[in-house]
C-alpha cells in the first residue's frame, strides 16, 4: 500500500467521534498549558503519562499529539501578551510580538502567529508524511553501531546546545545518564547503584524523572520566587476577522513559508530543537526585509513574529521524524513521548511503520486534525485563553503539585516513589537556580539505557573491537556531521547571545510612530485597525467592571487616540 | 532582549555572595557524586565467564568520568567567575530574594502525601497538599484553598480512580470507617 492509502486509513481511524474527542481534549489541554506560564509541553506530557496506564495506545498518542502541537500555539500567546520574558523557544516571538502588542497591534501579532503556525504546521506534517516512511525504509538496514552513533549525536547536541554553556549541559546530561544506570543491569543481572534498596532494582521510573524534574522542580522553583502582584496583560481588540490589515497579510505570507522551510529540516536533525530554528528564521527575515520594514525590526515588525512562529511549529513536526522512524528523541518532550511508547511495549524505530501501521497513521492523521482545531481555538477563541493567564498563581502551582503527586503515585502505587520524586524535584529546583538546563538530563535518563544496549550489541558483533563502532560509512558520516552541527550551532548561539545583549529598549510611542509612518505609505492604509481596546480583557482579576465588555464587532475606544 | 531586569544579578560580578556559595557547593557535591560513582563502579560484580564483551562496568565508568570531567570544568569556570544564570519565566521574580520559608512548606506539603495516601486516602491527601501549598504560595483565603483542594481530590479520584481504573485508595487506614 502506498503512503496515501495508509494516511487515508489513518484519517478513517482518527475521524471516529471518540478519537476526535481525544484530539480535542489534547489540543485544549495543550493550548491551556502552552498559555499558562511555567508549564510547557514537556511538563504536560509528563504529568499526563498516567493516562497511558488506562487508555489504549491510539487514544493516548492522539492526546499527546494534541498536547504537543497545542503547546506550541499557546506559548506565542503568552509571550506576545505578557510583558515579561518567556520561554526560550518563543523568546524571539516576544522580541517583536510583545512590541507589537504594546503599540496596540497585539491582535495582528496573535493572528499572524496562529495562521503562520497553522500553515507551517500543515506543510511540515505533509513533509513528515512523505519523509517518514522513506526514512524508516532506509533505517531498517542500520546496525547497532549506527544507532549508537545516532544516540551519541542526540546526547551531545542536546547537552551542548541548551543552557548557559556546553559544559553545564554535559553535567546535566551525565546526571541523566547516571539516573538511567540505576537498577539491575538487563544483560548481566547485576545491581548497579541501587544502594541495596529493593525498590530501586527496577530502576527509577521514567515517569518519576520527567515529572520530578519538570513538574515538581518547576513548581518549587517558581514558588520560591513567585512574582508578587499582577502581571500586566496587554489587552487585545475584539473582532478577530479584522485583526490583520491588508499589509499584514502581504508582509506575512512569505515569512510563513520560509519559516516552514527553515524549521522542518532543523527540527528533524538533532540540532538543539526549536530554539535554533526560531532564531535562524528571525535572522533571515531581518536580513531579507527591505527599507523601512527593516528599520521596524526591534520595534514590532510583523515578519519577526510570522517567521519564527512558523519555524517553531515546523520544527515541532520535524522532531517527530527521528522520533518515529529511528526512535531517537531530540527534545525533552520527544523523550517523554518515547517513554510513553515504551510503557505500551512499543519501540519506535524503523519497524514501527510495519508493526503498528494503524497506530502511526492515526497519529499522523490526528496531527492534521489537531492543527486545524488549533487554528479555530486560537483565532476566534483566543480571548478565552487570555483569561487563563489570570488564574491565581498559588492555585495554579498547587494544582501542578497535585498532578505531580498523582503521576508519581500512579507509576507503581507505592509512596516510596513520592520520596524519589521529591529528591528529583529538589535536584531540578537547584539546577534551575544555578543555570543548568533540565532537558539534557531527561533525554539522558530515557535514551541512556537504550544507548548502552546498542553499544553492547555493537561490541558483541564487533567482538570487542572498538573500531567496529566506526566501521560503517553511516556512522562515520554521522560522527562527522556531529562535529559540524555542534560547531555551527555554538557559533549561532554566540551570535544570538550577542544580538540579544545589544538590543536597546524602546518606548511604546516610538514603536507606534514607526508603525503608523509605514502604514501611511501603504496603497490602502488602514490606520485605525487593531487599535488598543482596554476593555476587551479586564486588566485585573476582580478589579475590572464585568459590564464594561463592549458589544462584539465595534470597539467604543477605537477613535480615542486616532 | 536583555531579559534580566535592572538591578538583578546579571553576571558573575553582580551575583550575590550567597548565590556564589550555593553554586560552588552544588557543583562540589556533583564532583563528590562523580567520584562516588567511579568508586562504587569498581564494586559492581562482573560474572566470571560472561559472554558479553562489554561488561556491566564499562558504561558506568564512562558516565562517571563524564560527570567528573564536566563538573570539574564547571567548577573551574565558577572559580574564574563564570556562574550560571537562574532560569527566567513569566511568573518568576529574579529581583527579589528566594522565599525559603514557603518553599519549605511546599516541600513538606508534598512529602505529607507519603503519610496521607495510605492513612487518609487519596482525596483527603490531595486536599491537604493543595491547601498547604497554595497557602504557602500566597493564597489569601484558607477555606477557599481547602474547598478547591478537596474538590480536586474528589474529581481526580473519580476521573483517574473510577473512570480510568487506576487503583487510587479512596480511603486510608484511618478513614476506612467512611465506607465508600
Amino acid at each position: 500500500m502506498d503512503t496515501w492509502t495508509l494516511l487515508l486509513e489513518g484519517f478513517a481511524t482518527a475521524l471516529q467521534p471518540v478519537y476526535l474527542l481525544y484530539a480535542l481534549l489534547g489540543v485544549l489541554l495543550g493550548t491551556a498549558v502552552g498559555v499558562l506560564p511555567g508549564i510547557g509541553p514537556a511538563m504536560t506530557v509528563a504529568l499526563l503519562l498516567p493516562i497511558t496506564y488506562a487508555l489504549e495506545p491510539t487514544a493516548a498518542f492522539i492526546v499527546f499529539a494534541g498536547i504537543y502541537y497545542g503547546g506550541m500555539y499557546g506559548g506565542s500567546t503568552t509571550s506576545i501578551l505578557l510583558n515579561t520574558p518567556g520561554e526560550s523557544a518563543s523568546i524571539v516571538t516576544a522580541l517583536e510580538g510583545n512590541k507589537m502588542a504594546r503599540a496596540g497591534r497585539g491582535a495582528a501579532a496573535l493572528a499572524t502567529a496562529a495562521i503562520g503556525s497553522f500553515v507551517a504546521g500543515t506543510i511540515a506534517t505533509v513533509l513528515l508524511t512523505l519523509l517518514a516512511p522513506t526514512v524508516a525504509r532506509l533505517a531498517v538496514s542500520l546496525g547497532p553501531s549506527d544507532y549508537f552513533a545516532l544516540m551519541v549525536i542526540a546526547f551531545l547536541t542536546v547537552g551542548a546546545l541548551l543552557g548557559d554553556s556546553a559544559w553545564r549541559g554535559m553535567v546535566s546530561l551525565s546526571i541523566g545518564l547516571f539516573i538511567g544506570l540505576i537498577g539491575v543491569d538487563s544483560l548481566t543481572g547485576q545491581a548497579r547503584f541501587t544502594l541495596g534498596i529493593p525498590q530501586l532494582g527496577d530502576g527509577i521510573d521514567v515517569v518519576l524523572v520527567a515529572v520530578g524534574l519538570f513538574a515538581l522542580g518547576e513548581a518549587l522553583y517558581v514558588g520560591s520566587r513567585l512574582r508578587n502582584g499582577e502581571i500586566p496583560i496587554i489587552p487585545i481588540t475584539r473582532g478577530w476577522r479584522t485583526w490583520m490589515r491588508r499589509s499584514d497579510w502581504a508582509r506575512s505570507w512569505k515569512p510563513w513559508l520560509r519559516g516552514a522551510g527553515i524549521g522542518f529540516p532543523i527540527g528533524s536533525i538533532p540540532a538543539g530543537g526549536a530554539d535554533v530554528a526560531t532564531f535562524l528564521s528571525y535572522a533571515t527575515e531581518r536580513s531579507l526585509a527591505k527599507g523601512e520594514y527593516r528599520k521596524q525590526f526591534g520595534k514590532g515588525a510583523i515578519e519577526g513574529v510570522a517567521g519564527p512562529e512558523s519555524a517553531n511549529n515546523a520544527a515541532a513536526a520535524g522532531v517527530l521524524v527521528p522520533l518515529l522512524t529511528l526512535g531517537i528523541p531530540t527534545t525533552a518532550t520527544a523523550a517523554i513521548i518515547l517513554s510513553a511508547f515504551q510503557t505500551y511495549g512499543i519501540q519506535p524505530g524503523p519497524r514501527l511503520f510495519d508493526t503498528q501501521p494503524a497506530l502511526v497513521w492515526a497519529l499522523i492523521a490526528s496531527l492534521f486534525i489537531g492543527n486545524a482545531m488549533l487554528l479555530v481555538l486560537n483565532l476566534p477563541l483566543v480571548g478565552m485563553w487570555v483569561k487563563l493567564l489570570q488564574i491565581p498563581r498559588p492555585y495554579l502551582y498547587a494544582g501542578i503539585l497535585v498532578f505531580a503527586g498523582l503521576g508519581a503515585y500512579a507509576a507503581n502505587f507505592t509512596v516510596f516513589d513520592i520520596a524519589v520524586l521529591l529528591v528529583l524535584g529538589v535536584l531540578g529546583f537547584f539546577m534551575r537556580r544555578l543555570g543548568f538546563p533540565i532537558a539534557p538530563l531527561v533525554v539522558g535518563a530515557i535514551l541512556g539505557p537504550m544507548a548502552e544496549e546498542q553499544l553492547r550489541k555493537a561490541m558483541q558483533i564487533g567482538q570487542g573491537d572498538p573500531a567496529y563502532l566506526v566501521h560503517s560509512p553511516f556512522s562515520i558520516v554521522a560522527y562527522a556531521l556531529l562535529a559540524l552541527i555542534i560547531a555551527l550551532a555554538l557559533w549561532l548561539k554566540r551570535r544570538r547571545a550577542r544580538f540579544e545583549a545589544a538590543l536597546p529598549s524602546i518606548d511604546t510611542t516610538t514603536i507606534a510612530a514607526v508603525d503608523e509612518e509605514i502604514e501611511s505609505h501603504e496603497p490602502h492604509p488602514e490606520l485605525d485597525r487593531g487599535r488598543l481596546s482596554t476593555r476587551a480583557v479586564p486588566l485585573q482579576r476582580g478589579g475590572a467592571d464585568p459590564d464594561a465588555e463592549p458589544g462584539p464587532g465595534r470597539d467604543p475606544d477605537r477613535d480615542r487616540d486616532a | 532582549m536583555s531579559t534580566a531586569p535592572a538591578g538583578a544579578p546579571t553576571g558573575a560580578s553582580a551575583a550575590a555572595r550567597s548565590a556564589r556559595i550555593e553554586a560552588m557547593v552544588f557543583v562540589g557535591l556533583l564532583v563528590v557524586l562523580a567520584i562516588a560513582v567511579l568508586i562504587s563502579t569498581t564494586t559492581i560484580r562482573e560474572p566470571p565467564g560472561s559472554t558479553n564483551t562489554l561488561g556491566a562496568r564499562v558504561v558506568p565508568y564512562a558516565v562517571g568520568g563524564l560527570l567528573l570531567l564536566s563538573s570539574l570544568v564547571v567548577l573551574v569556570g565558577q572559580l574564574r567567575g563564570r556562574f550560571g544564570h537562574a532560569e527566567e519565566g513569566e511568573d518568576i521574580d529574579l529581583e527579589h530574594g528566594t522565599s525559603w520559608g514557603s518553599t519549605g512548606i511546599v516541600v513538606l506539603s508534598f512529602l505529607s502525601l507519603m503519610l496521607t495516601i495510605p492513612h487518609l486516602g487519596w482525596p483527603l491527601g490531595v486536599a491537604i497538599l493543595f491547601t498547604g501549598a497554595s497557602l504557602a504560595l500566597g493564597a489569601k483565603r484558607w477555606w477557599l484553598a481547602a474547598a478547591i483542594g478537596l474538590a480536586l481530590g474528589v474529581v481526580t479520584q473519580l476521573v483517574f480512580g473510577t473512570l480510568l481504573g487506576l487503583s487510587l485508595p479512596a480511603t486510608g487506614t484511618l478513614t476506612s470507617w467512611i465506607g465508600l
